[in-house]
């Protein structure tokens, strides 16, 4: 019945719905985009971290040379890691490293040689392999007691549930997003058949299966829908290719914060939406049609 | 005997909570009959042939279809039935946005057929529309919509044939030609009823007449098989 598409007259007053979901294709766009940045740069962090080994030794607090006594087990700890298993490389850090790490807080006035700072090592893991935590410790505590290791696990599981509330919470704006187009496609449905119900009553009684009718009505919406969503999302991708753009000049959006652009390999994700939002205006074209139909004796 | 086509007994029909417009109304159309139903304005003739033509169910009362009892049918065969039937609505209900030509290829693009210009063009020169079947309704005379109407109805050969006062709207001439076309379609097999309330219509046939009369059927005219 392919016919059925010179039946359904052109909809002149279907603009106001067109634009109604190209906004949301370029909202759920902009959620997915900003999910998907989230998620790499909480994978870079999470991978940044796990990389490194941290070992902090402080003074001990009963000595006549604390700051020797520092020294020497801070030699002691890095004896250790550079025979450890899975250790590519460490090294205490410079006076120099540890003045720029607490500067922010004290200024850059040295006070290192004043206060009586801990040591830090840092060692960094070879990719791939794993670090016998447990043994290094123990290793540690007797060769250095007063040295701590940290391999960041507790801020790596911090970023992964920062990651994954990030991912979530894009997931309940889509899903809303979702939501807002079906109510906006149903109620434009249930308009144009109220502007159509005599041809509509017609076709019917003419013997028209409710599915055929439906079939005309909803290849309209699934395709205005379709080119309607890939407008707002094309804008999106837009949006995100020309942040990059700004990031290219030298222009950041938020220090510290990851890059707020796609890269080009990752747009084809967006995709998505327009054929999500085109499904979604197909499925509820549909159920509106067949329940109005099937309302006709 | 021809098997019946149409069958009520005692049917009954009423608007949500308003007054019975049709009562107790029994009758039968034998396959390939001709019958006029006729009355005054309000009689319920309109009613009636909605009834048939499956755009209502009934309040009350059986009817039966081409041998199917409408009360036990599924929903799922209702379109089939519906595709058997050819209407000519009084208000005609043609497509605005659609060509006479469109309209009347409707119910055979509705049957899935592909090859119909042929006859879709034939039937139109028939009925004197040969020049106009490119033109929108809206630009049609009322006299000519009608006749889309019925080419409309007719097209598909269908097996039951209605019609809602069809030559309201047409000189005698071209009511006389109408007619005839109806009575063409019926020696091809078609069972016919034409609902009008032109009397000169019915006294130039010796076709069968029902007459509703306040939502009864009251009058009958031979060779009727009607049991009151």
């Amino acid at each position: 019945m392919s016919d059925s598409k010179y039946i359904l007259p052109r909809d002149k007053g279907a603009a106001p719905l067109d634009f109604v979901i190209a906004v949301m294709a370029f909202l759920a766009a902009l959620a997915l985009g900003a999910s998907m940045i989230a998620d790499r740069a909480a994978m870079g962090w999470q991978s940044g971290l796990a990389a490194r080994i941290t070992v902090q030794v402080l003074p001990p607090e009963k000595s006549s040379d604390p700051r020797g006594d520092m020294m020497r087990e801070a030699g002691a700890a890095l004896a250790i890691l550079g025979h450890a298993q899975g250790i590519s490389h460490a090294n205490i850090l410079s006076d120099a490293d540890t003045d720029a790490l607490v500067a922010p807080w004290v200024g850059k006035e040295g006070l290192t040689a004043d206060i009586p700072l801990p040591r830090l090592i840092d060692a960094s893991v070879i990719p791939g392999e794993k670090v016998d935590v447990e043994g290094l410790t123990a290793q540690l505590k007797q060769a250095a007691p007063n040295a701590t290791l940290d391999d960041h696990r507790s801020w790596i599981a911090r970023l992964g549930t920062l990651a994954d509330t990030m991912r979530y919470s894009a997931y309940v704006i889509l899903l809303l997003i979702a939501g807002a187009t079906a109510a906006a496609v149903s109620f434009a449905t249930r308009a144009g058949l109220d502007a159509h119900h005599e041809m509509v009553a017609l076709l019917h009684q003419m013997g028209a299966r409710a599915g055929f009718i439906a079939a005309m009505v909803e290849r309209h919406y699934f395709l205005s829908a379709l080119f309607a969503a890939l407008l707002g999302t094309l804008l999106a991708a837009a949006l995100f290719l020309g942040a990059g753009g700004l990031e290219v000049i030298g222009l950041e959006a938020v220090p510290f914060l990851p890059p707020l652009s796609l890269k080009w390999t990752e747009l084809p994700w967006l995709l998505l939406v327009p054929a999500a939002t085109a499904l979604i205006a197909w499925a509820t074209a549909r159920i509106s049609v067949l329940s109005v139909v099937r309302a006709i004796y | 005997m021809l098997a019946p086509m149409v069958r009520f007994e005692n049917v009954g029909m009423r608007y949500g909570s308003g007054p019975e417009v049709l009562r107790d109304v029994t009758f039968v159309l034998e396959g390939g009959s001709f019958t006029f139903l006729t009355g005054l304005s309000g009689a319920g003739k309109t009613t009636l042939l909605k009834l048939i033509y499956l755009a209502e169910p009934p309040s009350r009362g059986l009817i039966s279809l081409f041998g199917q009892d409408l009360a036990i049918a599924k929903r799922a065969h209702l379109p089939p039935l519906r595709r058997r039937i050819g209407v000519v609505f009084q208000d005609f209900r043609l497509l605005d946005h659609l060509s006479a030509y469109d309209n009347v290829a409707l119910p055979l693009r509705l049957a899935g057929k592909r090859d119909y210009a042929h006859d879709v063009e034939e039937l139109m020169a028939w009925v004197g529309l040969g020049d106009r079947m490119h033109a929108r309704p809206p630009t049609l005379s009322g006299g000519e919509q009608q006749r889309v109407a019925i080419a409309r109805a007719v097209v598909a050969r269908p097996d039951l044939l209605i019609a809602d006062e069809p030559t309201g709207n047409v000189d005698p001439e071209m009511g006389a030609r109408l007619i005839r076309l109806f009575g063409e379609l019926n020696r091809l097999g078609t069972t016919v009823l034409i609902a009008t309330h032109d009397r000169s219509l019915v006294e130039a046939t010796r076709a069968k007449e029902i007459r509703l009369v306040d939502g009864r059927l009251v009058e009958l005219r031979a060779p009727m098989r009607v049991a009151l």
